[in-house]
C-alpha cells in the first residue's frame, strides 16, 4: 500500500525542497518506486533542484484540468531508476489546485504501484501547503534550529492535526517526524544556536535526523543534482541516514556534536 | 497604526469571535423547540444573542434540499436568543438555499479534541447547543493532545484540563479554571465569563499571557526567577493577579 509523505515546515527557506529531492532520491536508490510532487504552484523549483527543468512539458495543473495525462506529465529522473517527478505549474496560481484534483492524482499514482509519494509543500499555511498535507499518511517537518522556524513548525503541526484527511475522518493520525536542517554543532556549543534537543523539547515529535549546514547544498542545487548524490559529503551521508531511519533502521545520530579539532589541526587549519 | 486612520471610512480585518455550535441531530421543528425549551429551562435570557453555528453533522439522514423551513428554523433559535449566522456540515446541495437566508457556510474544522463527541442520549431532545466536552464529566473539558501555536481551545461553562503542552502562540480559554499538567507556554484566559474565582495552574509555568476574569498580565521580561518553569498557581486576590509556587513534595 502506497505511503503519502508530506515534507513541510511552515517557514520558508528551511530546506523542504532540498530535503524532498534527496529523500525521494534516497528511497528510489533503495529500490522503491517513488514519486515526488511539487505543490508550489507559480513558484515551482523542485524541477530545478532535481535537474529536470528543461524536460517539463506538462505539470500538475495540466493533469488536474485533464489537459494531460499523469503519464505524460511525470518526468523520469535521470539520476535514479524508480524515481519520477511531477512538476508544479509556473504560469498558473494556487487557485488552480483543487482538493478533488489532487486526490485523483494521488489515487492514480497508487494504482501505478508507487510505493512512496512525496509531496513537497510550499512555505506558508495557504492552499498549496494545506493541499500538500491533506492526504498525507506521514509528515516530515523540516525545521531550522532557530526560533521563528520552530514556531512555524509548531503551527504547521497544529494544521496537520486539524486539516488532514486522517484527522477529519477520525482515522489514525498522521505520523510526524522532525528533520532538523542547517545544523551547526559549533554554534550550538557556543550557545548561539538552538540544539536539536531544544527543538524537540518544544515540538515533541520523534527526531528523524539532522542535516548539517553545508556548502555542498548550494553546489547541488546549482547543478540540478540532489545533495544525496554527492557521495562522501556530510549532507549526503546525513540524508542517507534519514532514509535508513525512516525505513526502520536503528542508526546512531551523526553530525550532532562538535568535535574540537586537536591543537595541531587548529594551528594549521586556522578554523 | 497609520496616521491616516481618521480619514479611513472603513477597514476590513480578520477577527475571531466565540460562537455557539448547535448540533442538530433532528431537523423537525417541534422536536427542536422542545429541546430548546428543556435546555434553557424556560429562562428567556439563558443565551445572550450568541453567534450560532447550525451544525447538521449529527443529522441522520442528512437533510434533503428543500426539506428545511429555514425562516421558521432561524426564528426558533432567535426566540431563544441564539443568533444563527452560519451553517456547518450540511450537504452541498443545500448551499444555495442556505446562502439565500443570508447565512454563511463554515468549512473550517475545529482542532481535534481528546475524544470524539459522545452520541447524545438526551430524552426526546435532539439539538444540543454548546461545545463538545471530550470527557464524560460535565464539569471539565479534558484535552490530551498538545495545543500547537495558532490553535485555540474554549471550555464554555466549565474548567479546562490540558494533559499536553500549550505552545507559544496557542490560546486556551475557560469560563472556569485552567489546569495544565504540562508546560504552559502560550496564553491562558480563565474565568472568561467573569468568574473571578477561577485559577490557572501549570506544572511548568512559562505562559506568554495569563488572564483571570479579564484582568491580565504579560511577561515581557519573563517570569520571576523563582517561578519560571516551575509549578505555579495564578489567581486573583482583590483584583490583583497573584502568582504563587505550588509546593510539590
Amino acid at each position: 500500500m502506497a505511503k503519502i509523505i508530506v515534507v513541510t515546515s511552515g517557514k520558508g527557506g528551511v530546506g523542504k525542497t532540498t530535503s524532498s529531492a534527496s529523500f525521494a532520491s534516497g528511497l528510489a536508490l533503495r529500490g522503491h518506486k517513488t514519486a515526488v510532487l511539487d505543490f508550489d504552484v507559480g513558484l515551482r523549483n523542485l524541477d530545478l533542484i532535481m535537474g529536470c527543468e528543461r524536460r517539463v512539458v506538462y505539470d500538475m495543473i495540466n493533469v488536474i484540468n485533464r489537459e494531460a495525462s499523469l503519464t505524460q506529465a511525470l518526468i523520469k529522473d535521470k539520476h535514479c531508476e524508480n524515481l519520477y517527478v511531477l512538476p508544479a505549474s509556473q504560469t498558473r496560481d494556487k487557485d488552480a489546485l483543487s482538493e478533488e484534483g489532487v486526490e485523483r492524482i494521488l489515487e492514480e499514482l497508487k494504482a501505478m504501484d508507487f510505493e512512496f509519494i512525496i509531496c513537497d509543500s510550499p512555505a506558508g499555511i495557504e492552499r498549496g501547503a494545506v493541499l500538500a498535507l491533506t492526504f498525507a499518511d506521514e509528515a516530515i517537518i523540516v525545521t531550522n534550529p532557530e526560533v521563528s522556524s520552530v514556531r512555524d513548525s509548531d503551527r504547521i503541526l497544529g494544521i496537520i492535526q486539524a486539516k488532514s484527511r486522517r484527522a477529519q475522518d477520525g482515522n489514525e493520525p498522521v505520523k510526524e517526524h522532525l528533520l532538523v536542517t542547517r545544523y551547526v554543532p559549533k554554534r550550538v556549543d557556543a550557545g548561539e544556536m538552538l540544539s536539536h534537543q531544544d527543538v524537540q523539547e518544544i515540538l515533541r515529535i520523534p527526531l528523524l535526523g539532522i542535516i548539517p549546514e553545508s556548502e555542498s547544498v548550494l553546489h547541488a542545487s546549482n547543478q540540478g543534482n540532489p545533495a544525496i548524490h554527492i557521495d562522501g559529503s556530510d549532507v549526503s551521508e546525513a540524508y542517507k541516514d534519514v532514509v535508513g531511519r525512516f525505513l526502520g533502521e536503528d542508526l546512531p545520530l551523526r553530525f550532532a556534536d562538535y568535535e574540537k579539532p586537536g591543537l595541531l589541526s587548529r594551528l594549521f587549519k586556522g578554523k | 497604526m497609520s496616521k491616516n486612520q481618521a480619514s479611513k471610512p472603513l477597514e476590513i480585518k480578520i477577527s475571531t469571535v466565540v460562537a455557539v455550535a448547535a448540533l442538530l441531530g433532528d431537523t423537525d421543528l417541534a422536536t427542536l423547540a422542545a429541546s430548546l425549551k428543556q435546555i434553557t429551562g424556560g429562562t428567556p435570557d439563558y443565551f445572550e444573542d450568541d453567534f450560532t453555528l447550525l451544525d447538521f453533522g449529527p443529522a441522520t439522514p442528512a437533510p434533503a434540499p428543500g426539506s428545511i423551513d429555514w425562516p421558521k428554523l432561524i426564528a426558533l433559535f432567535r426566540s431563544y436568543r441564539l443568533n444563527p449566522v452560519a451553517v456547518r456540515n450540511a450537504p452541498a446541495a443545500l448551499d444555495g438555499e442556505i446562502r439565500q437566508q443570508g447565512l454563511s457556510i463554515d468549512t473550517m474544522q475545529q482542532p481535534r479534541q481528546a475524544e470524539p463527541a459522545p452520541a447524545v442520549p438526551v430524552p426526546a431532545a435532539a439539538a444540543v447547543p454548546g461545545p463538545r466536552p471530550a470527557s464524560a464529566s460535565t464539569t471539565a473539558m479534558v484535552i490530551d493532545t498538545p495545543v500547537r501555536g495558532g490553535q485555540r481551545i474554549y471550555a464554555r461553562g466549565c474548567d479546562l484540563i490540558l494533559m499536553g503542552m500549550v505552545n507559544p502562540g496557542a490560546e486556551v480559554i475557560a469560563d472556569g479554571s485552567i489546569h495544565v499538567y504540562a508546560p504552559l507556554r502560550g496564553r491562558a484566559l480563565a474565568g472568561a465569563g467573569g468568574n473571578a474565582q477561577a485559577r490557572i495552574f501549570s506544572l511548568t509555568m512559562e505562559a506568554e499571557l495569563i488572564s483571570i476574569a479579564g484582568i491580565y498580565r504579560t511577561f515581557d521580561e519573563g517570569w520571576p526567577k523563582d517561578l519560571a518553569k516551575k509549578p505555579v498557581q495564578v489567581r486573583l486576590i482583590e483584583d490583583r493577579i497573584d502568582l504563587t509556587a505550588i509546593a510539590i513534595k
